[in-house]
């Protein structure tokens, strides 16, 4: 589904990422691990067209698509959740989704308001990520927790090919964070999700696929089982978090 | 719903008491001048309006925004001279098209930068088109100004007149509050509003960010210009101030006064501004001082402007 060739990244010399080559498969669950620094964030935001590559390839479903603007690569079925999160602060939580909903209908309709079919589907995904009652909410007024339910929504809302997830379990507390987990598991299983998570029991409970990144590096590749039993992973990583 | 009848019945009777002003404020003394007070004041609130649509809706502030209204003024004017035209609708669609087409080529330029980057963009080409109309001396008369403008007609009725072109600015203004009112609550305008809130969110959902931005100050120029146009019908003369970036920062402080992303509130703020500068200067010395304090006062103190402190107290009340 996705696959990326030597992707390079380089910020004023410092090298972020140094050659990664990927292959995500679709309906693939591929966690991306390492430790601060790795070049998580930098593989992401690559990924979504945030950022540009220094050289090498990104390939959406056999497509070319390295260096477009993330509008477009979100029009080709790319949807993300921020590790910070990115709402519409003053807008009520429906209308939050509702904007991420009215994005493949196009902006351009200076007449009509949005039609009540969108207001419905808006409606169920947040009763499907667990905001029932929240509605009505400003993004402002939500917790913490709720927050990152939204941004799970607007992301889902976009009906994605490929999920990027970067740590969505990031500042929740344990119920919380067992909450979203599940959500994420249980989403259609045609649906590629690349997640970047800090929490090993999530990333082994959701991930059928580790990557391990190392100083802008792919340092292990492989089954959760295959990446468990690396050394060189337990000793620069695993070993000093789950240990 | 009947929240929504009663505001649509207050907008329609607030609407007519406008537009029917000359008459039933012929018993005044000072009806004349206040009408033609009142005529400047909603010329101004269309050009404030139109650069809300900018700067509270899509949150771009645009300190060159008369460049457009100076390009719609022009642009009717030049049009009655030289192509002897006094039809009021080929008036207007010259003005929008100039003014919307200007917007588009300094647009493609502006939309790129955000913030104090923008306003200094915008500023640099206002000044430029400022300069340009300084100089084309055989076009817009240079810093003499274009006079005598004619004012124009339609279909056998004749805007000449003073109160006659008192109604043609009411309706207008009229008509352009119920366009930007409707664009702002449609899907586009809930756009504009992302943008404004979370551009960055906005790409990643797909939303082409700089287009919609275009497109935004494309449309705000074109309902500029169409203010542009009145405002040289109006005064029967057109001169670089309207160009200039005294007519932007007085666009600029109505919205802030009024209350930008309120809909009215550039209008009223617009009034405001006019009624300081043209009714309390006559009374008052310093007047202008007066502005400059009052605008102070609103940005350092009550940001959301007079329909935001208005909307604050009423919620207040009610509860």
């Amino acid at each position: 589904m996705i696959e990326t060739r030597e992707l390079r990244r380089e910020f004023g010399g410092v090298r972020a990422l140094d050659g990664v080559s990927v292959r995500i498969a679709p309906g693939e669950r591929r966690a991306i691990i390492g430790p601060n620094g790795a070049g998580k964030t930098t593989f992401f935001n690559i990924l979504t067209g945030e950022l540009e590559p220094t050289s090498g390839q990104v390939l959406l479903a056999g497509e070319d698509v390295t260096g477009r603007p993330p509008h477009q690569l979100a029009r080709r079925g790319i949807a993300r959740m921020y590790q910070r999160n990115e709402l519409f602060e003053p807008l009520r939580a429906i209308d939050n989704v509702a904007l991420a909903l009215g994005a493949s209908l196009g902006p351009y309709r200076p007449f009509t308001a949005p039609p009540a079919t969108t207001v419905s589907a808006a409606a169920d995904l947040l009763d499907r990520v667990g905001l029932a009652s929240r509605h009505d909410a400003t993004a402002r007024a939500l917790s913490h927790g709720e927050r990152r339910q939204l941004e799970l929504a607007l992301a889902l809302a976009q009906r994605p090919r490929v999920l990027m997830l970067d740590e969505p379990t990031a500042g929740m507390s344990p119920a919380e964070t067992a909450h979203i987990a599940s959500l994420i598991a249980s989403l259609e299983r045609t649906l590629t999700i690349v997640i970047v998570e800090h929490d090993m029991d999530v990333v082994f409970r959701l991930a059928d696929h580790i990557t391990v990144l190392h100083e802008g590096r792919v340092l292990a590749d492989g089954t959760p089982d295959a990446v468990r039993g690396d050394r060189t992973v337990n000793e620069v990583y695993l070993g000093k978090v789950v240990a | 719903m009947r929240r929504r009848v009663a505001l649509a019945g207050a907008g329609l009777v607030a609407a007519l008491a406008l537009v029917t002003f000359p008459i039933w404020s012929s018993e005044w003394e000072s009806s004349r001048y206040a009408t033609t007070v009142l005529r400047d004041m909603l010329v101004l609130g269309i050009l404030a309006l139109s650069l809300d649509l900018l700067v509270g809706t899509t949150g771009l502030p645009s300190l060159g925004h008369a460049a457009f209204f100076g390009a719609g003024a022009y642009a009717a004017a030049i049009a009655a001279q030289r192509l002897a035209n006094d039809n009021l609708l080929i008036g207007l669609l010259v003005a929008m098209v100039v003014a919307a087409s200007l917007a588009l080529v300094i647009g493609i330029f502006a939309v790129r930068a955000a913030g104090i980057f923008f306003l200094m963009l915008t500023l640099a080409f206002a000044q430029m088109v400022f300069a340009l109309a300084f100089q084309a001396v055989d076009l817009t008369g240079g810093s003499n100004g274009f006079a005598g403008v004619q004012r124009p007609r339609l279909f056998g009725l004749d805007f000449s007149a003073p109160d006659a072109l008192f109604e043609l600015v009411a309706v207008t203004f009229v008509l352009v509050v119920l366009l930007l009112w409707r664009v702002r609550t449609s899907t586009y305008g809930r756009a504009l509003v992302g943008i404004r809130e979370n551009e960055r969110r906005m790409r990643a959902l797909g939303y082409d960010t700089t287009r919609l931005k275009l497109s935004a100050f494309v449309l705000a120029g074109a309902v500029a210009g169409i203010g542009g146009a009145l405002s040289g019908w109006s005064l029967r003369f057109v001169s670089t101030n309207d160009v200039g970036i005294g007519r932007s920062v007085e666009a600029f402080v109505s919205v802030l006064i009024g209350g930008s992303g309120t809909l009215l509130g550039p209008a009223i703020g617009a009034t405001v501004v006019l009624f300081i500068e043209r009714v309390l200067s006559s009374s008052i010395p310093f007047a202008e001082t007066v502005l400059g304090v009052l605008f102070i006062v609103f940005v350092t103190a009550a940001r959301q402007g007079i329909v935001g402190l208005l909307a604050t107290a009423y919620s207040r009340v009610r509860r």
